[in-house]
């Protein structure tokens, strides 16, 4: 029968004034768990997603630096290959061929230097994506197969196959009925280097594996341009055209031809290319900017929620443990009458408090364990650079693109780890201990007489 | 047993109530022998349970000496007194005063465990002490299942429990009915004759105050000289103040000369 039993039994004695008082102390605890955890994979997201933004911005100035020369023709607009918008690919179905005779067209043109066919055909399902009520109709891309010509002068000198490859080798001149894989395709196709990978029916032998530093060319797979017109069915098309100039001065002359010849044509040039690059800088720096005034907003927000619930739960306690030394006088004055000391006293009534703290921290692991990502987001403003229609567009149709709220819930739930439960049972004793503080001294000072006299 | 464990000289208790004095206690000297059973009777507001906080280490008289085992209690700094109450001094009160979420056997280790006792040595001399208050098959009851006179037993054995030189009863009788009330002071009066437990009790029911051996009077916060021998308590029996007769325990008339006890 020591302090320790003494102070279970008295919590326990008013069940159901304990168990209220933990519950409401449980909450305030949850909060204080989640709330940090919130913050921190916010930060951690933003720092992930500026971090990729950089990689992005760099890698777009390098390809656009060696490509000075570049002339791009496509049927479709935009500027795929190298202005990756952040929603991730959208869709296949605008995906337009052109006849190989441009390739012929084009080389004759004075000026011009080399002429790159590329064929990018998407394979992927449709499905049915229900968003903010709607229903929208999409085209989710399972892989890209990309086919090039596996000639020698143009692999060697221009950027046609990827540079990173990181098993097995790259492709060669003379390749047929091989391809290599993106990193990233190599489960979707259960191969790597040396299996068989069935595409569209076909088998091809990986030879190698690459990992992508576009974001986009994540799900891309490449192989020679007539094997890749031969398994798509797309015999004598293409999608894309790069013509390389002799120099930069004829680049002006060249486009107009290639417009003569071919309106229907989407060209863009080194210049455009470039301005392009700004509009995109700016728009991720906006976005970055505004993560970043969300993010400390958040932190401020946080903080004043925590200091509230650390003041909400002392003064409970505080206010707990009043009433009870006020409601125990007369225990009280019969403990100091039978000669328990002032100190004795004073550490019942404060272990209580700490028992009924220690309590709630216990809840309050549980309900923040369950309950991290929904408190948080309902008391902190949510970091979400892209808007809230962004976020979900990009997190249904390109999964491999940032996600924050994926990032959140990932590491704010999950089994606590001993630092978490160690931090709240210490934050338990001492805000315990603060708040049955005070109480706990006044029961110590009662004056054993008056305190027997009390009724 | 002649030797005096408490003394008290010129004690003085004075309360100021709105700014008005209130001489609670005038000139009180008491001299306790160890052994000795004695009321002190007096109406209510004669001052009986201040005088019984004082000695009790609960108050502090305004003058005097208040000398328990050769200590002047007035001059133990007040962040000691607790040891004086914990190892010196057991109380018993008109209301029981037993924590009601302890067992009875619980309750009696209670001051042990303040002195810090190891446990197995609590637990056994409480057993000891209920056994002795007539109690040792209701060690397990909570206060709440157990009779007035039956509580009032469990506090008596808290009382004893640190072995004090004096024991401290307020009205030790005032909650309890007829039969119990005269049970409860011959029980003391036992724990007097048997073990040689030195009782002061303060009580304002002749009937009651009357079984202890030496009776004293306090009216208006003065001690009345008067002192009246009452029924002395021997081994199992008891002596008939009257004419001297050894009487059992439970007699309430003296067979022999008819006295009323």
């Amino acid at each position: 029968m020591g302090v320790i039993t003494r102070a279970l039994r008295n919590v326990s004695r008013r069940k159901i004034r304990a168990l209220l008082v933990i519950v409401a102390l449980g909450f305030s605890m949850a909060i204080m768990m989640s709330i940090p955890a919130s913050v921190v994979a916010n930060q951690l997201a933003l720092q992930g997603l500026s971090e990729d933004y950089n990689e992005i911005i760099t890698e777009m100035e390098e390809q656009i630096n060696k490509t000075m020369t570049l002339i791009e023709c496509r049927l479709t607009g935009g500027f795929r290959r190298f202005m990756p918008s952040p929603f991730g690919q959208t869709s296949a179905t605008s995906e337009q061929f052109m006849n190989e005779s441009a390739i012929y067209d084009i080389s004759s043109i004075e000026g011009v230097k080399d002429v790159v066919p590329f064929l990018e055909k998407s394979v992927g399902t449709t499905q049915n994506v229900e968003m903010r009520g709607r229903i929208f109709t999409m085209f989710v891309t399972d892989y890209t197969i990309v086919g090039v010509p596996l000639d020698s002068s143009l692999i060697d000198e221009y950027t046609v196959l990827p540079t990173n490859i990181i098993a097995g080798r790259n492709l060669q001149e003379g390749d047929s009925g091989v391809v290599i894989l993106s990193l990233n395709l190599t489960e979707f196709f259960g191969a790597s280097v040396g299996d068989q990978a069935n595409i569209l029916g076909r088998y091809f032998t990986v030879v190698g594996v690459y990992k992508s530093t576009d974001p986009l060319g994540l799900k891309n797979l490449y192989m020679s341009l007539s094997d890749a017109q031969a398994v798509t069915g797309l015999e004598g098309k293409i999608s894309r055209l790069d013509v390389y100039a002799e120099d930069q001065s004829s680049i002006n002359g060249i486009v107009s031809q290639i417009t003569s010849l071919y309106p229907e044509f989407y060209v863009t040039t080194y210049e455009q290319r470039l301005s392009q690059l700004e509009r995109t800088k700016e728009t991720y720096q906006n976005m970055l900017a505004n993560a970043e005034s969300t993010l400390s907003q958040t932190r401020s927000v946080a903080f004043q929620v925590i200091v509230l619930s650390i003041s909400a739960t002392s003064l409970i306690i505080l206010f707990t443990m009043l009433y009870n030394v006020r409601e125990r006088t007369r225990e009280i004055g019969i403990l100091k009458a039978i000669g328990f000391s002032n100190s004795t006293i004073m550490s019942q009534f404060m272990l209580e408090g700490i028992v009924l703290s220690l309590m709630a921290g216990a809840i309050g692991v549980v309900v923040g364990i369950v309950g991290a990502p929904y408190l948080s987001s309902l008391l902190l403003p949510s970091i979400n650079p892209f808007g809230s229609a962004g976020l979900s567009r990009s997190a249904t149709l390109n999964p491999t693109t940032l996600t924050p709220t994926a990032n959140l819930s990932q590491l704010v739930t999950g089994a606590p780890d001993l630092q978490t439960l160690l931090l709240m049972f210490g934050v338990s004793v001492l805000l315990g201990a603060l708040g049955s503080l005070y109480p706990a001294w006044r029961a110590s000072r009662t004056s054993p007489m008056e305190a027997l006299r009390h009724e | 047993m002649s030797e005096t464990i408490l003394e008290t000289e010129k004690l003085e208790k004075i309360y100021k109530i709105g700014g008005r004095e209130v001489r609670a206690l005038s000139d009180v000297n008491l001299q306790v022998k160890r052994g000795d059973f004695i009321s002190i009777m007096g109406p209510s507001g004669s001052g009986k349970t201040t005088l019984l906080n004082i000695l009790g280490c609960l108050d502090r008289p305004t003058y005097g000496k208040v000398i328990l085992d050769n200590v002047d209690l007035t001059k133990v700094p007040e962040k000691e007194l607790y040891k004086i109450r914990r190892d010196k001094v057991g109380f018993i009160f008109q209301t029981f005063n037993l924590m009601p979420y302890l067992k009875a056997v619980e309750n009696v280790e209670l001051p042990m465990e303040a002195a810090g006792r190891p446990k197995d040595e609590r637990r056994k001399r409480a057993l000891e002490l209920l056994k002795i208050v007539g109690l040792s098959d209701r060690g397990e009851h909570r206060p709440n299942r157990l009779s007035a006179g039956e509580q009032q037993r469990v506090a008596i054995a808290r009382a004893l429990a640190n072995d004090p030189d004096i024991v401290l009863a307020d009205e030790p009788t005032g909650n309890l009915d007829g039969k119990t009330k005269l049970e409860i002071v011959r029980l003391l009066g036992r724990l007097n004759g048997e073990q040689g437990t030195t009782i002061i009790m303060v009580t304002h029911d002749s009937q009651i105050a009357s079984q202890a051996a030496r009776m004293l009077f306090l009216a208006d916060g003065k001690l009345l000289e008067k002192e009246k021998k009452g029924i002395h308590f021997m081994r199992e029996e008891l002596m008939c103040p009257g004419c001297g007769a050894k009487l059992p325990t439970e007699a309430k008339y003296c067979f022999k000369c008819g006295v009323k006890l």
